[in-house]
């Protein structure tokens, strides 16, 4: 055999053994794409390929508008990624299934840990508190207004309490063609709903010591009357109660409507749309008791229990989400940081975001995180509030009535998390 | 159809009723090209204008080459085709056989095939994903091939057997008698009788699948397999809905539909000859 | 039994098979299973859920009123929807039926509209209703339909109509298409005859046009309103089921209880009456089919 046929021979029974040392594929998920948040992705994903030779990620992209059924159905039926980019709202969902892998062992050894600020930490623990995911940023509610229609009506200033919104509201809604505010009266509206009970209440508190949901109330029951009236004057657009996130966005940038409650990641439809000094954000108004209870949630990576590579799916993670693979995804994607020294990061200098740090820095603003870890929490968000929320705003049920539905299931929710099933 | 065609007023009704149906027809895709041609900036601000002051080709410039629209387009074609050809196959044997024969268990089985159209196909998508996974038949279009054909073999073989139903018996009968064989009966004589049937039916199930958006998205995760009403769903992120771009790509999408509906129009409306029925 | 025997009789058998093979590997085995959820405690993502429950589900739902809301929905979805795509597609196919000049132009024109896909004809249809950006509210107001241009998706005592327009305007098609194909199929001397004889168009279409139409107008319009009563991506688009549950209807409930409250078990349910209802209307229209189908 000649000496270019051996080395080949010895190349052909190395090659195999090559092969399986290499060549480990992580399946990546994410869920709430778009064309620029999939190359930021693919580029974070670039990084950790180079460092580790011999892995490839294969990055499955799924349309928000059908995410949660799709995956869904892909891991009912034993299709599971190995890092999957988990909403608040899910978490519950997939840790009570026993999908998702701890992640405490590995935030305790390491480095980055301790740079977390104590509400991302809070986040990661939501559900049985134990980190079941590692929160990339968080998105809190605030108001944004248009500077424009405010100085058409002759309003100098943002609105800082709630009856001041109110006036705003109606001087606005008095211009021909304009509303004064972008209500949500589909899909994703609870958040303004608990905001405005909870400001009129005065405190956040879901439950009461024995378990039952404080929604009933008297005083939330005036602040879910308050939003309510506000549609029925007029004060918000005739179809806005149907509208879900894209509508009340439109509605805002088109200038229908002049003040719409949103997260930092609305701010980039409408920076494209808009100009800077045709639009601002302010700190959610406070009620009565001189507060206020701007929402917040989270969205962060996880790694599923099944996947074969956990430790290599935990280095992924750490690249997409260390301090400065975090600022890189924070920055597209538009969320405030979780690390305590992004905060001080020149991309949030800018003056829209002052509005969110602002609030942040006002003790009179208490971030409120809903109880999205209860089990039936979506159904609750996405269809009972939904209906009835349409209906009371429609005048077919009273605000009381409301209420009353949503505390009773929500004390019926709590009773199942607490008991077990 | 035998009318006098000098009636003018008869046919002053039939050209306004005409104009107006395809008015009807033409006006929301008339609005979907106005909007696929209005720059984003003035989306909102000129809603209610027919036609965008400033028109722009910017949309379906983005749309052809920088999204995967064109392996979208490649791969609906592929499925759409498959698919109406499997169906009509299968779809003209079947309904032959529901025309012509009595048999042991053909009502039960017809009776199985309109109980698969009745089902919501929502609560399906679960057990058949768990069907296709461990075949390897999901994230791939032959998989989609099979399943669209499954569904659309009930409707077109429904469809096949009333037009075979409106097919005299004689004219294979005579056939037979001469000896030949059924099946030669059936391919020589009775199907192209049928082609207008066989056009309507391909067109249908071409266009079913062309437009299917569940089991696609369902089905198939990775977009090397994604057909292009999956495609459309993409420009629907969280935070806005493209409409521009999608109303591009929606006008693009109907380019191959038309071609293959040119195609088989010769079909459709082929007169039928007296000759044969009088024999 | 001599083998010609044996091979007439396995003849219809050759014929329909491969089909029939092919749709109970790929839908009868997956729609046994999903009907068997009606029975049981399943819920997606819920690894305690499966237990059998025997009849719960089916309780459940006789005493929840957003089911008969939403079963009173779709007999009127269903109903307006198919009258209205059946009568505007027989005038066309009719129209259709005749020799005129651009006729294959025509119809092509007319044929579009199907080849949309739905969930592109939703968003376009509640692009057209909307006052900000759509022309319809202020034709209809013009036309003293709306007594404001407001969208007729946020009134809940007429929502139910914006998704109607659209399915009648992408199924239009269907009806006329398929009954064209059926019309041109009936030989033109019959009606030579018929006029020779002296019937007036009337009496044509009755005894001659009708009864050859009538096997292909009884399973379109069976299968037609099968698919429309399963069909809830219009409205799912439209209006998302709302304002306040007013245009839901039992395929959009289902898919809110299978995947918000991940309880297939429920969904199945009210899967399973819908099939029995579609079931037995099939039985019925097909009854009546084989009274009208002339035997010649």
């Amino acid at each position: 055999m000649t000496r270019h046929a051996a080395r080949w021979l010895l190349a052909a029974c190395l090659l195999p053994l090559a092969q399986a040392q290499a060549d480990i594929t992580l399946k990546l998920v994410e869920v709430l794409t778009s064309p620029e948040r999939t190359e930021t992705l693919k580029g974070l994903v670039s990084a950790f390929e180079a460092q580790n030779p011999g892995t490839h990620v294969e990055i499955t992209s799924l349309a928000w508008s059908s995410a949660f059924e799709k995956f869904a159905t892909m891991v009912s039926a034993g299709d599971s990624p190995d890092v999957v980019e988990m909403p608040d709202r899910w978490l519950s969902l997939y840790v009570k299934n026993g999908n998702l892998e701890s992640l405490e062992p590995y935030l305790a050894q390491w480095s980055e840990t301790k740079g977390l600020n104590d509400r991302a930490l809070e986040m990661a623990r939501a559900v049985d508190r134990t980190a079941y995911l590692l929160p990339y940023g968080l998105y809190l509610r605030a108001l944004f207004y248009n500077k424009i229609l405010f100085k058409q009506a002759g309003i100098a200033a943002p609105p800082k309490t709630l009856d001041e919104f109110r006036a705003d509201a109606k001087k606005i809604s008095a211009i021909p063609g304009k509303s004064g505010y972008c209500l949500r009266g589909g899909p994703g509206g609870l958040n303004a709903w608990i905001m405005f009970g909870a400001a009129m209440a005065g405190n956040n508190v879901f439950f009461s010591p024995d378990g039952s949901s404080t929604l009933s109330g008297a005083d939330w029951i005036k602040g879910t009357a308050w939003m309510v009236d506000l549609y029925k004057e007029g004060l918000a657009p005739r179809d806005s109660v149907n509208w879900g996130f894209n509508e009340t966005v439109a509605g805002f940038y088109s200038g229908a409507c002049a003040m719409v409650d949103q997260d930092t990641d609305a701010l980039i439809a409408v920076a494209e749309r808009m100009q800077p000094d045709q639009y601002g954000v302010a700190p959610m108004p406070k009620g009565p008791g001189g507060k206020a209870f701007p929402t917040v949630g989270y969205v962060g990576w996880s790694i599923f229990k099944s996947g074969a590579h956990k430790d290599l799916s935990w280095k992924l993670i750490k690249v997409l989400n260390d301090p400065a693979g975090n600022l890189i995804w924070i920055k597209r994607v538009g969320a405030l940081p979780v690390y305590k020294a992004s905060e001080k990061s020149p991309i949030y200098s800018s003056d829209q975001l002052k509005g969110w740090f602002a609030e942040l820095a006002d003790p009179d603003e208490v971030p409120t995180i809903m109880p999205t870890n209860l089990p039936g929490f979506a159904y609750f968000a996405d269809s009972l509030v939904v209906k009835t929320g349409q209906q009371a705003l429609l005048g077919q049920i009273s605000p009381e009535v409301m209420n009353r539905q949503w505390a009773a299931y929500l004390t019926k929710a709590k009773l199942k998390q607490v008991g077990g099933k | 159809m035998f009318i006098e065609p000098h009636r003018t007023r008869y046919w002053l009704l039939h050209y306004a009723l005409l104009g107006a149906f395809m008015l009807f027809a033409l006006f929301p895709l008339f609005w979907l090209l106005k909007v696929s041609l209005t720059p984003n900036n003035l989306l909102y601000g000129e809603g209610i204008r027919l036609w965008p002051s400033q028109a722009t080709f910017a949309h379906y410039e983005s749309v052809i080459a920088h999204t995967q629209f064109p392996l979208f387009f490649r791969n609906s074609v592929i499925v759409s085709s498959a698919t109406a050809a499997l169906s009509t196959l299968l779809a003209a044997a079947t309904g032959y056989g529901f025309s012509r024969f009595e048999f042991r268990g053909k009502y039960w089985i017809i009776g199985l095939l309109l109980v698969t159209q009745m089902f919501p196909l929502v609560m399906i998508i679960a057990p058949i994903f768990r069907l296709l996974s461990p075949l390897g038949l999901t994230n791939s279009l032959t998989g989609l091939v099979l399943v669209y054909t499954a569904f659309n073999v009930p409707f077109a073989s429904l469809l096949m057997q009333s037009f075979f139903d409106a097919i005299p018996k004689e004219l294979e009968e005579a056939a037979l008698l001469d000896g030949a064989h059924r099946f030669t009966a059936f391919w020589r004589i009775v199907v192209p009788l049928t082609l207008p049937g066989l056009a309507a039916t391909l067109g249908f199930v071409f266009t079913a699948a062309w437009s299917e958006l569940l089991f696609a998205l369902m089905l198939n995760s990775s977009s090397s397999v994604s057909t292009f009403p999956v495609g459309l769903l993409a420009f629907v992120s969280k935070f806005s809905v493209d409409f521009g771009q999608m109303m591009a790509a929606g006008v693009l999408a109907l380019l191959p539909v038309c071609f293959f509906f040119a195609f088989i129009q010769r079909h459709l409306v082929q007169g039928l000859t007296a000759g044969a029925v009088k024999g | 039994m001599n083998w010609r025997r044996a091979q007439l009789a396995a003849e219809p058998y050759c014929y329909t098979l491969p089909a029939v093979l092919l749709i109970c590997a790929v839908i009868l085995v997956p729609l046994f299973i999903g009907l068997t959820y009606a029975f049981h405690d399943v819920r997606l993502l819920d690894p305690t859920s499966g237990d059998f429950v025997g009849l719960d589900h089916f309780r459940e739902l006789r005493d929840d009123p957003a089911f008969w809301n939403a079963l009173r929905n779709t007999l009127t979805w269903t109903i307006a929807s198919v009258a209205l795509q059946f009568s505007l597609g027989l005038i066309l196919a009719l129209l259709l039926n005749r020799v005129f000049p651009g006729r294959a132009l025509v119809q092509l024109l007319v044929f579009l509209p199907w080849a949309i896909p739905s969930f592109l004809s939703g968003l376009n249809w509640a692009w057209l209703f909307n006052p900000v950006v759509g022309p319809l509210p202020f034709w209809l107001h013009a036309l003293n339909i709306l007594s404001a241009p407001d969208n007729l998706l946020s009134d809940p005592r007429h929502a139910l109509w914006g998704p109607i327009a659209a399915n009648v305007w992408w199924g239009i098609p269907f009806f006329a298409i398929t009954l064209l194909a059926a019309l041109q199929s009936i030989p033109a001397d019959i009606y030579e005859a018929a006029a020779i004889d002296g019937a007036g168009p009337w009496v044509r279409f009755r005894s001659i046009t009708l009864p050859y139409l009538a096997p292909t107008m009884a399973i379109t319009i069976l299968l037609r309103t099968v698919w429309i009563a399963n069909f809830a991506d219009l409205i799912v688009i439209m209006t998302k089921g709302g304002p306040a549950d007013s245009t839901q209807i039992l395929a959009s409930y289902i898919f809110t209880q299978a995947f918000q409250r991940l309880d297939f078990g429920y969904a199945s349910a009210i899967a399973t009456v819908l099939l029995a209802l579609l079931l037995a209307y099939a039985l019925a229209l097909l009854a009546l089919r084989s009274v009208f189908v002339r035997q010649r």
